[in-house]
Protein backbone atom coordinates (compact mmCIF):
# COMPACT_ATOMS: atom_id res chain seq x y z
CA UNK A 1 0.00 0.00 0.00
CA UNK A 2 1.43 3.20 -0.60
CA UNK A 3 1.41 5.55 2.12
CA UNK A 4 0.28 9.39 1.12
CA UNK A 5 -0.46 11.38 3.59
CA UNK A 6 -4.09 13.34 3.12
CA UNK A 7 -6.53 15.23 5.70
CA UNK A 8 -9.46 15.36 7.37
CA UNK A 9 -11.43 19.01 7.55
CA UNK A 10 -13.43 19.19 10.70
CA UNK A 11 -15.97 21.30 9.58
CA UNK A 12 -18.41 20.67 12.82
CA UNK A 13 -18.41 19.17 15.92
CA UNK A 14 -19.61 18.83 18.97
CA UNK A 15 -17.56 19.16 22.41
CA UNK A 16 -15.49 15.78 23.01
CA UNK A 17 -14.65 14.19 19.98
CA UNK A 18 -10.74 12.69 20.38
CA UNK A 19 -8.17 10.45 18.89
CA UNK A 20 -7.98 7.44 20.90
CA UNK A 21 -5.87 4.21 20.26
CA UNK A 22 -5.47 1.88 22.84
CA UNK A 23 -3.82 4.07 25.44
CA UNK A 24 -0.79 4.37 27.43
CA UNK A 25 0.03 1.59 29.00
CA UNK A 26 2.82 1.17 31.71
CA UNK A 27 2.98 4.59 32.44
CA UNK A 28 0.88 4.72 35.33
CA UNK A 29 3.69 4.46 37.72
CA UNK A 30 4.00 8.12 36.43
CA UNK A 31 0.64 9.30 37.28
CA UNK A 32 -0.49 9.22 33.44
CA UNK A 33 -3.90 7.63 32.37
CA UNK A 34 -4.49 4.99 30.46
CA UNK A 35 -6.76 6.59 27.97
CA UNK A 36 -7.88 3.83 26.15
CA UNK A 37 -11.24 3.15 24.41
CA UNK A 38 -14.03 3.23 26.66
CA UNK A 39 -15.87 0.68 24.58
CA UNK A 40 -12.82 -1.17 23.60
CA UNK A 41 -14.94 -4.21 21.94
CA UNK A 42 -15.98 -1.59 19.19
CA UNK A 43 -12.59 0.06 18.49
CA UNK A 44 -11.24 -3.65 18.26
CA UNK A 45 -14.08 -5.14 15.96
CA UNK A 46 -13.26 -1.91 13.60
CA UNK A 47 -9.75 -2.49 13.69
CA UNK A 48 -10.32 -5.87 12.79
CA UNK A 49 -12.45 -5.37 9.66
CA UNK A 50 -10.42 -2.44 8.34
CA UNK A 51 -6.68 -5.08 8.61
CA UNK A 52 -5.19 -2.69 10.72
CA UNK A 53 -3.16 -2.84 13.79
CA UNK A 54 -4.90 -3.49 17.14
CA UNK A 55 -3.33 -0.37 18.32
CA UNK A 56 -4.46 1.76 15.34
CA UNK A 57 -5.96 5.43 16.60
CA UNK A 58 -9.72 6.23 15.54
CA UNK A 59 -12.00 9.32 16.60
CA UNK A 60 -14.38 9.19 18.93
CA UNK A 61 -17.32 10.86 19.61
CA UNK A 62 -20.14 11.41 21.38
CA UNK A 63 -22.07 14.26 20.04
CA UNK A 64 -24.57 14.40 17.15
CA UNK A 65 -23.50 17.35 14.77
CA UNK A 66 -20.35 16.10 13.12
CA UNK A 67 -19.21 17.18 9.63
CA UNK A 68 -16.11 15.49 8.35
CA UNK A 69 -14.60 16.85 4.48
CA UNK A 70 -12.44 13.47 3.19
CA UNK A 71 -9.65 15.23 0.66
CA UNK A 72 -8.47 11.67 -0.51
CA UNK A 73 -10.27 8.59 -0.81
CA UNK A 74 -9.88 5.87 1.95
CA UNK A 75 -11.91 3.60 3.80
CA UNK A 76 -13.62 3.54 7.35
CA UNK A 77 -15.67 1.66 9.89
CA UNK A 78 -17.83 2.43 12.17
CA UNK A 79 -19.31 0.87 15.63
CA UNK A 80 -20.60 1.16 19.00
CA UNK A 81 -23.57 3.98 19.25
CA UNK A 82 -26.34 3.63 16.50
CA UNK A 83 -26.40 6.99 14.41
CA UNK A 84 -27.50 8.78 11.51
CA UNK A 85 -25.29 8.13 9.30
CA UNK A 86 -25.04 10.24 5.97
CA UNK A 87 -22.40 10.18 3.36
CA UNK A 88 -22.35 12.51 0.49
CA UNK A 89 -25.89 13.63 1.67
CA UNK A 90 -27.12 10.13 1.22
CA UNK A 91 -28.53 7.80 4.39
CA UNK A 92 -25.61 4.94 4.84
CA UNK A 93 -25.32 2.25 7.32
CA UNK A 94 -24.55 2.94 10.58
CA UNK A 95 -22.02 0.11 11.08
CA UNK A 96 -19.15 -1.71 9.21
CA UNK A 97 -17.12 -0.34 6.48
CA UNK A 98 -17.87 2.48 4.18
CA UNK A 99 -15.87 3.23 0.92
CA UNK A 100 -15.43 6.88 1.07
CA UNK A 101 -14.59 8.50 -2.56
CA UNK A 102 -12.31 11.41 -2.93
CA UNK A 103 -14.19 14.87 -1.13
CA UNK A 104 -16.70 13.04 0.62
CA UNK A 105 -18.88 14.77 3.11
CA UNK A 106 -19.71 12.42 6.01
CA UNK A 107 -22.16 13.66 8.81
CA UNK A 108 -23.16 12.01 11.91
CA UNK A 109 -26.13 12.86 13.26
CA UNK A 110 -28.63 11.54 16.46
CA UNK A 111 -27.84 9.20 18.66
CA UNK A 112 -30.45 6.39 18.35
CA UNK A 113 -28.74 3.89 20.92
CA UNK A 114 -26.01 4.68 23.18
CA UNK A 115 -23.53 7.20 23.79
CA UNK A 116 -19.93 6.71 22.04
CA UNK A 117 -19.63 6.40 18.58
CA UNK A 118 -16.08 5.13 16.87
CA UNK A 119 -15.12 6.00 13.32
CA UNK A 120 -11.65 3.96 12.44
CA UNK A 121 -9.73 4.79 8.94
CA UNK A 122 -7.70 2.31 7.08
CA UNK A 123 -4.25 2.45 8.28
CA UNK A 124 -5.21 4.56 11.29
CA UNK A 125 -5.11 8.30 11.98
CA UNK A 126 -1.58 9.81 12.16
CA UNK A 127 -1.55 12.17 14.93
CA UNK A 128 1.35 12.65 16.73
CA UNK A 129 2.40 9.81 19.37
CA UNK A 130 3.41 10.98 22.83
CA UNK A 131 4.58 8.17 25.42
CA UNK A 132 3.65 5.61 23.39
CA UNK A 133 -0.10 6.43 21.62
CA UNK A 134 -1.87 9.29 20.10
CA UNK A 135 -4.83 9.28 22.47
CA UNK A 136 -5.53 12.81 23.32
CA UNK A 137 -5.06 14.02 26.54
CA UNK A 138 -4.69 17.22 27.98
CA UNK A 139 -1.47 18.18 29.02
CA UNK A 140 0.18 15.59 27.22
CA UNK A 141 -0.81 15.38 23.44
CA UNK A 142 -1.11 18.82 21.82
CA UNK A 143 -4.85 18.68 21.57
CA UNK A 144 -7.54 17.87 24.11
CA UNK A 145 -10.48 17.86 21.63
CA UNK A 146 -11.24 17.38 17.95
CA UNK A 147 -12.18 21.06 17.28
CA UNK A 148 -13.96 22.50 13.99
CA UNK A 149 -11.40 23.90 11.73
CA UNK A 150 -8.36 20.43 12.52
CA UNK A 151 -7.39 19.10 9.78
CA UNK A 152 -6.61 15.05 10.99
CA UNK A 153 -4.02 13.27 8.93
CA UNK A 154 -4.24 9.86 7.64
CA UNK A 155 -3.03 7.74 4.82
CA UNK A 156 -4.50 7.42 1.54
CA UNK A 157 -4.47 4.35 -0.60
CA UNK A 158 -4.35 3.75 -4.36
CA UNK A 159 -5.54 0.31 -4.70
CA UNK A 160 -8.54 0.33 -6.81
CA UNK A 161 -9.89 -2.97 -6.17
CA UNK A 162 -9.52 -2.94 -1.49
CA UNK A 163 -11.81 -5.91 -0.60
CA UNK A 164 -15.12 -4.82 0.89
CA UNK A 165 -16.22 -8.54 1.12
CA UNK A 166 -16.67 -7.29 5.04
CA UNK A 167 -19.18 -4.18 4.19
CA UNK A 168 -22.54 -6.33 5.06
CA UNK A 169 -20.97 -7.75 8.62
CA UNK A 170 -22.87 -5.40 11.19
CA UNK A 171 -22.37 -4.50 14.52
CA UNK A 172 -24.91 -6.07 17.48
CA UNK A 173 -25.89 -3.32 19.04
CA UNK A 174 -27.80 -5.11 21.61
CA UNK A 175 -25.33 -4.40 24.94
CA UNK A 176 -26.59 -0.94 24.51
CA UNK A 177 -30.02 -1.74 25.85
CA UNK A 178 -28.34 -4.11 28.94
CA UNK A 179 -28.54 -2.73 32.15
CA UNK A 180 -26.56 -5.54 34.30
CA UNK A 181 -23.55 -4.42 35.10
CA UNK A 182 -21.15 -7.49 36.20
CA UNK A 183 -19.11 -6.22 39.06
CA UNK A 184 -16.13 -7.41 41.70
CA UNK A 185 -16.36 -6.05 44.83
CA UNK A 186 -12.94 -3.89 45.46
CA UNK A 187 -10.65 -3.46 48.20
CA UNK A 188 -12.54 -1.70 50.06
CA UNK A 189 -15.66 -3.47 50.02
CA UNK A 190 -15.63 -4.83 53.27
CA UNK A 191 -16.12 -1.56 55.11
CA UNK A 192 -19.68 -1.46 54.08
CA UNK A 193 -22.51 -2.73 55.99
CA UNK A 194 -24.59 -5.76 55.05
CA UNK A 195 -27.38 -3.24 54.55
CA UNK A 196 -24.74 -1.52 52.39
CA UNK A 197 -23.75 -4.46 50.77
CA UNK A 198 -27.27 -5.35 49.70
CA UNK A 199 -28.15 -2.07 48.55
CA UNK A 200 -26.09 -2.85 45.46
CA UNK A 201 -27.77 -5.81 44.05
CA UNK A 202 -31.37 -4.83 45.42
CA UNK A 203 -31.27 -1.16 43.40
CA UNK A 204 -30.98 0.43 39.93
CA UNK A 205 -28.95 3.58 40.09
CA UNK A 206 -29.46 6.38 37.84
CA UNK A 207 -26.57 8.18 35.07
CA UNK A 208 -25.94 11.84 36.24
CA UNK A 209 -25.57 14.14 33.80
CA UNK A 210 -22.02 14.50 35.59
CA UNK A 211 -20.58 12.31 32.57
CA UNK A 212 -16.94 12.55 30.90
CA UNK A 213 -14.10 10.58 30.32
CA UNK A 214 -12.92 10.56 33.36
CA UNK A 215 -15.80 9.44 35.24
CA UNK A 216 -19.49 9.04 36.02
CA UNK A 217 -21.12 9.85 38.59
CA UNK A 218 -24.98 8.32 39.81
CA UNK A 219 -27.62 9.65 41.40
CA UNK A 220 -28.06 7.68 44.27
CA UNK A 221 -26.52 7.58 47.33
CA UNK A 222 -25.52 5.17 49.37
CA UNK A 223 -25.31 6.78 53.03
CA UNK A 224 -22.02 5.49 55.06
CA UNK A 225 -19.69 6.79 57.50
CA UNK A 226 -16.77 5.33 55.69
CA UNK A 227 -13.99 8.10 55.66
CA UNK A 228 -11.03 8.87 53.05
CA UNK A 229 -8.50 5.73 52.56
CA UNK A 230 -4.68 6.54 51.99
CA UNK A 231 -4.52 6.79 48.33
CA UNK A 232 -4.38 4.14 46.65
CA UNK A 233 -4.07 2.66 43.08
CA UNK A 234 -7.41 2.94 40.95
CA UNK A 235 -8.37 2.08 37.40
CA UNK A 236 -10.97 1.97 34.62
CA UNK A 237 -13.80 0.41 36.41
CA UNK A 238 -13.17 1.29 39.69
CA UNK A 239 -16.30 2.75 41.83
CA UNK A 240 -15.43 4.84 44.57
CA UNK A 241 -17.44 5.90 47.33
CA UNK A 242 -17.27 9.39 48.58
CA UNK A 243 -18.01 10.56 52.05
CA UNK A 244 -22.03 12.19 50.61
CA UNK A 245 -22.63 8.77 49.51
CA UNK A 246 -21.96 9.09 45.94
CA UNK A 247 -20.81 6.50 43.86
CA UNK A 248 -18.38 7.33 40.88
CA UNK A 249 -17.61 5.08 38.29
CA UNK A 250 -13.95 5.59 36.86
CA UNK A 251 -13.66 5.58 33.00
CA UNK A 252 -10.39 5.80 30.72
CA UNK A 253 -8.68 8.67 31.27
CA UNK A 254 -9.47 8.04 35.07
CA UNK A 255 -6.71 9.80 37.23
CA UNK A 256 -4.05 6.62 38.42
CA UNK A 257 -4.61 7.33 41.95
CA UNK A 258 -7.52 7.99 44.49
CA UNK A 259 -8.75 8.65 47.88
CA UNK A 260 -12.15 7.54 48.21
CA UNK A 261 -12.84 4.14 49.28
CA UNK A 262 -12.65 1.83 46.57
CA UNK A 263 -15.84 -0.39 46.81
CA UNK A 264 -16.79 -2.06 43.39
CA UNK A 265 -14.39 -3.33 39.93
CA UNK A 266 -16.55 -3.72 37.14
CA UNK A 267 -16.09 -6.37 35.06
CA UNK A 268 -13.86 -5.30 31.76
CA UNK A 269 -16.43 -6.63 28.62
CA UNK A 270 -18.79 -4.38 30.83
CA UNK A 271 -17.36 -1.73 31.17
CA UNK A 272 -18.53 -0.37 27.99
CA UNK A 273 -22.11 -0.35 29.01
CA UNK A 274 -21.75 2.05 31.76
CA UNK A 275 -19.64 4.22 29.22
CA UNK A 276 -22.15 3.89 26.54
CA UNK A 277 -25.44 5.21 28.78
CA UNK A 278 -26.88 8.85 28.78
CA UNK A 279 -27.72 10.82 31.72
CA UNK A 280 -31.00 9.18 33.12
CA UNK A 281 -30.73 5.84 32.11
CA UNK A 282 -30.42 2.99 34.57
CA UNK A 283 -28.12 0.34 35.79
CA UNK A 284 -28.06 -2.37 37.99
CA UNK A 285 -24.80 -4.06 39.70
CA UNK A 286 -24.33 -7.80 39.74
CA UNK A 287 -22.18 -9.01 42.14
CA UNK A 288 -19.58 -11.74 41.22
CA UNK A 289 -16.31 -13.44 42.78
CA UNK A 290 -13.25 -14.07 41.43
CA UNK B 1 11.89 -12.13 54.44
CA UNK B 2 9.92 -9.00 53.91
CA UNK B 3 10.17 -7.61 57.48
CA UNK B 4 6.29 -6.03 57.23
CA UNK B 5 4.38 -8.55 56.05
CA UNK B 6 1.30 -7.73 53.60
CA UNK B 7 -1.81 -8.93 52.77
CA UNK B 8 -2.30 -10.33 49.40
CA UNK B 9 -6.15 -9.66 48.30
CA UNK B 10 -7.59 -11.38 44.94
CA UNK B 11 -9.91 -8.19 43.28
CA UNK B 12 -10.07 -9.61 40.26
CA UNK B 13 -8.97 -12.49 38.41
CA UNK B 14 -6.42 -9.84 36.92
CA UNK B 15 -5.48 -7.42 39.64
CA UNK B 16 -3.95 -8.21 43.04
CA UNK B 17 -3.55 -6.28 45.46
CA UNK B 18 -1.07 -6.20 48.45
CA UNK B 19 -1.93 -4.28 51.53
CA UNK B 20 -0.11 -3.07 54.63
CA UNK B 21 -2.12 -2.40 57.68
CA UNK B 22 0.96 0.35 59.06
CA UNK B 23 1.11 3.73 58.35
CA UNK B 24 2.92 4.91 55.53
CA UNK B 25 7.03 5.58 56.57
CA UNK B 26 10.12 5.44 54.95
CA UNK B 27 10.47 1.90 56.26
CA UNK B 28 7.06 0.97 54.59
CA UNK B 29 8.13 2.36 50.84
CA UNK B 30 11.27 0.48 50.95
CA UNK B 31 9.65 -2.88 51.82
CA UNK B 32 6.57 -2.03 49.21
CA UNK B 33 9.76 -0.84 46.86
CA UNK B 34 11.68 -3.94 47.10
CA UNK B 35 8.76 -5.97 47.09
CA UNK B 36 7.84 -4.20 43.45
CA UNK B 37 11.55 -5.22 41.81
CA UNK B 38 11.31 -8.45 43.18
CA UNK B 39 8.05 -9.36 41.80
CA UNK B 40 9.11 -7.63 38.35
CA UNK B 41 12.24 -9.79 38.49
CA UNK B 42 10.40 -12.99 39.45
CA UNK B 43 7.06 -12.70 37.51
CA UNK B 44 7.56 -9.62 34.89
CA UNK B 45 7.02 -11.55 31.54
CA UNK B 46 3.60 -11.87 33.66
CA UNK B 47 2.87 -8.63 34.49
CA UNK B 48 1.86 -5.94 32.90
CA UNK B 49 1.71 -3.18 35.10
CA UNK B 50 2.17 -2.14 39.18
CA UNK B 51 0.71 0.52 40.70
CA UNK B 52 1.67 1.99 44.03
CA UNK B 53 -0.67 3.74 47.18
CA UNK B 54 0.71 4.58 50.22
CA UNK B 55 -0.29 1.17 51.92
CA UNK B 56 -0.91 -0.74 48.94
CA UNK B 57 0.81 -2.45 45.94
CA UNK B 58 -1.73 -3.19 42.64
CA UNK B 59 -0.68 -5.72 40.43
CA UNK B 60 -1.86 -6.28 36.78
CA UNK B 61 -1.46 -9.54 35.24
CA UNK B 62 -0.91 -10.71 32.18
CA UNK B 63 -1.60 -14.52 33.44
CA UNK B 64 -1.44 -14.67 36.91
CA UNK B 65 1.06 -17.03 38.34
CA UNK B 66 -0.91 -20.00 40.08
CA UNK B 67 1.18 -20.45 43.27
CA UNK B 68 0.96 -18.81 46.08
CA UNK B 69 3.86 -16.10 45.43
CA UNK B 70 3.28 -14.75 48.89
CA UNK B 71 5.01 -17.92 50.21
CA UNK B 72 7.67 -17.47 48.57
CA UNK B 73 8.37 -14.13 49.62
CA UNK B 74 12.45 -13.24 49.32
CA UNK B 75 14.51 -11.79 52.10
CA UNK B 76 15.07 -8.26 51.68
CA UNK B 77 17.54 -6.25 53.79
CA UNK B 78 16.01 -3.34 54.50
CA UNK B 79 19.33 -1.56 55.75
CA UNK B 80 21.08 -2.03 52.29
CA UNK B 81 19.68 0.70 51.02
CA UNK B 82 19.81 1.94 47.26
CA UNK B 83 21.20 5.03 46.78
CA UNK B 84 18.39 7.99 46.68
CA UNK B 85 19.27 10.93 44.66
CA UNK B 86 18.07 15.09 46.21
CA UNK B 87 16.42 16.88 43.51
CA UNK B 88 16.42 20.70 43.98
CA UNK B 89 13.20 22.31 42.15
CA UNK B 90 13.86 26.02 42.04
CA UNK B 91 10.54 27.99 43.18
CA UNK B 92 9.90 31.76 43.22
CA UNK B 93 7.20 31.93 46.85
CA UNK B 94 4.27 34.76 46.72
CA UNK B 95 3.33 38.05 44.97
CA UNK B 96 1.52 36.89 41.31
CA UNK B 97 3.49 33.14 41.55
CA UNK B 98 1.80 32.07 44.54
CA UNK B 99 -0.68 34.25 45.29
CA UNK B 100 -2.27 32.45 48.58
CA UNK B 101 1.02 32.79 50.04
CA UNK B 102 0.13 36.26 51.50
CA UNK B 103 -3.43 35.06 53.39
CA UNK B 104 -1.49 31.45 54.48
CA UNK B 105 1.24 33.58 56.73
CA UNK B 106 -1.52 35.94 58.00
CA UNK B 107 -3.67 32.91 59.21
CA UNK B 108 -0.60 31.08 60.38
CA UNK B 109 0.83 34.53 62.14
CA UNK B 110 4.05 33.80 60.21
CA UNK B 111 6.30 36.30 57.91
CA UNK B 112 6.37 35.51 54.53
CA UNK B 113 10.07 34.50 55.20
CA UNK B 114 9.91 32.38 58.22
CA UNK B 115 6.66 30.41 55.76
CA UNK B 116 9.10 30.04 53.40
CA UNK B 117 12.22 29.27 55.46
CA UNK B 118 10.01 26.34 56.82
CA UNK B 119 8.49 24.82 53.30
CA UNK B 120 12.00 24.76 51.96
CA UNK B 121 14.13 23.56 54.81
CA UNK B 122 12.88 20.41 54.59
CA UNK B 123 14.08 17.32 52.41
CA UNK B 124 10.28 15.65 51.18
CA UNK B 125 10.33 11.94 50.18
CA UNK B 126 8.92 11.06 46.67
CA UNK B 127 6.40 8.30 48.01
CA UNK B 128 4.96 7.82 43.96
CA UNK B 129 3.22 9.58 41.20
CA UNK B 130 -0.68 9.75 40.72
CA UNK B 131 -3.54 12.22 40.87
CA UNK B 132 -2.17 13.47 37.54
CA UNK B 133 0.54 13.05 35.06
CA UNK B 134 4.03 13.82 36.63
CA UNK B 135 2.14 14.49 40.36
CA UNK B 136 4.44 13.30 43.10
CA UNK B 137 3.13 12.57 46.38
CA UNK B 138 5.27 14.37 48.45
CA UNK B 139 5.48 13.52 52.39
CA UNK B 140 7.50 15.59 54.80
CA UNK B 141 5.67 19.06 55.22
CA UNK B 142 6.22 20.34 58.17
CA UNK B 143 2.86 20.05 60.72
CA UNK B 144 2.87 24.25 61.14
CA UNK B 145 2.19 25.17 57.24
CA UNK B 146 -0.48 22.68 56.71
CA UNK B 147 -3.92 24.23 55.54
CA UNK B 148 -6.85 22.76 54.10
CA UNK B 149 -7.71 22.39 50.25
CA UNK B 150 -10.17 25.10 49.06
CA UNK B 151 -13.79 24.90 49.20
CA UNK B 152 -13.81 25.67 45.49
CA UNK B 153 -11.38 24.17 43.57
CA UNK B 154 -10.26 26.91 40.44
CA UNK B 155 -10.76 25.86 37.10
CA UNK B 156 -7.17 26.54 36.32
CA UNK B 157 -3.99 26.33 38.36
CA UNK B 158 -1.40 26.59 36.05
CA UNK B 159 1.57 24.28 35.73
CA UNK B 160 4.58 24.58 38.07
CA UNK B 161 2.31 26.30 40.82
CA UNK B 162 3.84 24.97 44.48
CA UNK B 163 1.17 24.53 47.10
CA UNK B 164 -0.13 23.00 50.13
CA UNK B 165 -3.92 20.99 50.45
CA UNK B 166 -4.08 19.13 53.91
CA UNK B 167 -0.50 17.85 55.14
CA UNK B 168 0.40 17.61 51.71
CA UNK B 169 2.61 19.68 48.92
CA UNK B 170 3.30 19.38 45.74
CA UNK B 171 3.65 21.03 41.80
CA UNK B 172 0.60 20.84 39.69
CA UNK B 173 3.16 19.67 36.65
CA UNK B 174 0.09 20.50 33.81
CA UNK B 175 -2.50 22.85 33.34
CA UNK B 176 -5.41 21.49 35.97
CA UNK B 177 -8.26 22.45 37.78
CA UNK B 178 -7.47 22.12 41.88
CA UNK B 179 -8.60 22.98 45.17
CA UNK B 180 -4.92 23.71 46.76
CA UNK B 181 -3.26 26.64 48.98
CA UNK B 182 -0.92 28.75 46.24
CA UNK B 183 2.28 29.26 47.17
CA UNK B 184 4.82 29.71 44.61
CA UNK B 185 5.84 28.73 41.34
CA UNK B 186 8.50 26.57 39.62
CA UNK B 187 10.02 27.64 36.25
CA UNK B 188 11.02 24.48 35.58
CA UNK B 189 8.89 21.56 33.89
CA UNK B 190 8.89 18.19 36.29
CA UNK B 191 6.73 16.43 33.55
CA UNK B 192 7.39 16.25 29.81
CA UNK B 193 5.32 13.88 27.54
CA UNK B 194 8.69 14.10 25.04
CA UNK B 195 11.19 12.33 27.64
CA UNK B 196 11.00 8.98 28.08
CA UNK B 197 10.22 8.84 31.35
CA UNK B 198 8.43 12.02 31.25
CA UNK B 199 10.10 12.41 34.94
CA UNK B 200 13.21 12.50 36.27
CA UNK B 201 12.98 11.72 40.19
CA UNK B 202 12.49 8.23 40.77
CA UNK B 203 10.10 6.86 43.93
CA UNK B 204 11.83 7.11 47.12
CA UNK B 205 14.06 10.13 46.23
CA UNK B 206 14.11 13.34 48.19
CA UNK B 207 12.89 16.57 46.62
CA UNK B 208 14.16 20.02 48.34
CA UNK B 209 12.51 23.41 47.04
CA UNK B 210 15.27 26.29 46.28
CA UNK B 211 13.84 29.50 46.74
CA UNK B 212 14.74 31.85 43.99
CA UNK B 213 14.05 35.65 42.92
CA UNK B 214 11.75 36.56 39.92
CA UNK B 215 14.93 37.55 37.88
CA UNK B 216 16.06 33.76 38.45
CA UNK B 217 12.98 32.51 37.92
CA UNK B 218 12.65 34.08 34.11
CA UNK B 219 16.43 32.86 33.04
CA UNK B 220 15.66 29.31 34.35
CA UNK B 221 12.04 29.51 32.48
CA UNK B 222 13.70 28.99 28.71
CA UNK B 223 15.25 26.13 30.03
CA UNK B 224 12.29 24.26 31.19
CA UNK B 225 12.92 20.31 31.76
CA UNK B 226 16.21 21.33 33.66
CA UNK B 227 15.91 19.28 36.89
CA UNK B 228 19.12 19.10 38.63
CA UNK B 229 20.22 16.69 41.17
CA UNK B 230 21.86 17.83 44.43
Amino acid sequence: MSKKHSFIQVIKTGPGTKIRDLGRLGYAKFGVPQSGPADLQAVEWINHLLKNHSEDAVLEITQPGLKLQFEAPTLICLAGAKTEIKLNWKTENPSGILNIPTQSLLEVGKFELGAILYLGISQGFQTPIRLGSRSFFKGITEQDFVRAGDQIPYFTFSEKNHSLSNSRVRWNWDYLKKERIRAYPGPEFDLLSEDQKLQFENQSFTISNLKNGMAVQLEELIPNHLGSIYTAPVFPGTVQLTHGGKLICLLQDAQVTGGYPRILQIHPEDLRIIAQKHPNQQIRFQLIST
Amino acid sequence: MVELIPKLKKITPIWWEFQWDEKPSEKLLNTLLALNEWLWDQYGNNLKEARQGYQCLSLIWKKPPSIDIELSFPSIDLNSKKEKATWKIPVCYGGKFGKDLERLCKEKKLTEKEFIELHSKTSYRLDFYGFLPGFMYLSGLDESLSFPRKQFPERVVKAGSVGIGGNQTGIYPIDSPGGWQLIGKTPISVFSPFENPPVKPKVGDQIVFVPITEDEFEQLKNNPFSLQKV
